[in-house]
């Protein structure tokens, strides 16, 4: 059972976090290299989505999915149109030469504040590279899954 | 010889708490106690409720998404948090290491046994609290024990020691399993917790290892009182 309330422990603090941010994925992985010099492959971003204080506004970094896969995109907003929760943004990644309109969905010209899954607040160098090796090399997985099997057959409780 | 066959490494404190406080319930149990499982119910009740939670919330989450349900898990990880702190005072003020709650088989006493140690320290607390029948009396008895008392030097397990410590030292125990208790009484009741310097010095002179049997019979020739030098190794 102690194994059990770990896992789920674990679980319900990213479940809270989320929560709180109002983000389905607070913490996400930078996996290109679109945003550099600021963000590096591998860096751990920490997001928020609540706009409490102002607008998610020009120049603001976020992080969106296009609609359809489920890759999490960090890029630089630099257009706006609108206010509130249907305004329209353009992004672009710093590293990139072209804004982002290619990347949206075939006839999608524009985010809409709701893609937008939240704003970067604050980010870790480095950290992210393990959930990258994770999914490059699947059979890393397995052991990670066998070391914790181990762990628990082993343990008194 | 009542010694188990498996052996425990003597330097770990963890391990020799853990099998003395596993033998506990095997021997009170079977002198007759009836063993009450109240708090070990509700502590496995609060803590699977929190999983069962837990596992719900990322069912939900799996199936309609995080904007859909957000309320929900919200809810979720405040109740979630509610049942784990529940859980943590639980375990921590109402069980205070507790090992075994029962009623003796004649008297109809409430036994409550708890342990404890110190950290690298090898000596076994016990507490023994005993209710009498109908709520009426509340009596608390303080052991102190060496875990050498019932621990050879291999790290075996021996039975007999252990529970002519509890039977001799706790009126109730000694009154359902008179064996021992007479056999803890005949040998002088309480047991140096420790081999004093003085022994320890013989020892070193004599050239002899400070744990194990020939340790053992090394001191008990040295020792004062009416300990027996094979005492431990006698069925």
């Amino acid at each position: 059972m102690n194994f059990g309330l770990i896992l789920s422990t674990a679980f319900m603090m990213w479940k809270g976090l989320s929560v709180m941010s109002d983000s389905p994925s607070p913490i996400v992985v930078v996996l290109s290299g679109s945003m550099e010099p600021a963000f590096q492959r591998g860096d751990l971003l920490m997001l928020w989505n609540r706009n409490l204080f102002s607008e998610t506004n020009v120049g603001e970094i976020v992080v969106y999915n296009v609609k359809g896969k489920d890759i999490p995109i960090v890029h630089r907003v630099v257009r706006k149109f609108g206010t509130g929760p249907d305004a329209k943004l353009l992004t672009k990644g710093d590293n990139n030469a072209a804004d982002d309109t290619e990347l949206y969905a075939r006839g999608q010209d524009y985010l809409n504040r709701k893609d937008i899954i939240g704003s970067v607040v604050g980010y870790m160098p480095f950290v992210g590279y393990v959930t990258i090796m994770l999914s490059e090399h699947p059979w890393l997985k397995t052991v990670m899954l066998g070391i914790m099997g181990l762990v628990v057959v082993l343990q008194r409780e | 010889m009542a010694a188990s066959q498996e052996k425990i490494t003597v330097y770990n404190l963890a391990d020799l708490k853990n099998t003395s406080d596993d033998a506990i319930p095997n021997y009170l149990n079977s002198l007759g106690f009836a063993q009450s499982h109240r708090l070990t119910d509700v502590r496995l009740a609060l803590g699977y409720s929190a999983f069962a939670l837990a596992a719900a919330c990322f069912a939900w989450d799996y199936k309609f998404g995080f904007d859909s349900t957000k309320q929900f898990t919200a809810a979720a990880v405040a109740l979630y948090t509610l049942l784990n702190g529940a859980l943590t005072l639980w375990v921590v003020y109402v069980e205070r290491g507790t090992v075994y709650v029962g009623t003796a088989p004649r008297g109809g006493e409430t036994v409550r046994v708890s342990t404890a140690t110190k950290k690298n320290v090898p000596t076994y607390h016990v507490t023994v609290e005993v209710t009498g029948k109908g709520g009426k009396g509340l009596e608390t008895l303080k052991i102190s024990r060496a875990f050498t008392e019932w621990f050879d030097g291999v790290g075996r397990f021996v039975a007999a020691p252990f529970q002519e410590m509890l039977a001799g030292s706790v009126a109730v125990i000694g009154r359902a399993d008179p064996k021992r208790a007479s056999k803890a009484r005949e040998e002088g009741g309480v047991a140096p917790a420790a081999y004093t310097p003085e022994m320890l010095d013989a020892l070193a002179q004599a050239n002899v290892s400070v744990v194990g049997s020939a340790a053992e019979e090394a001191t008990g020739s040295e020792a004062a009182g009416a300990k027996k030098a094979s005492k431990r190794r006698k069925a």
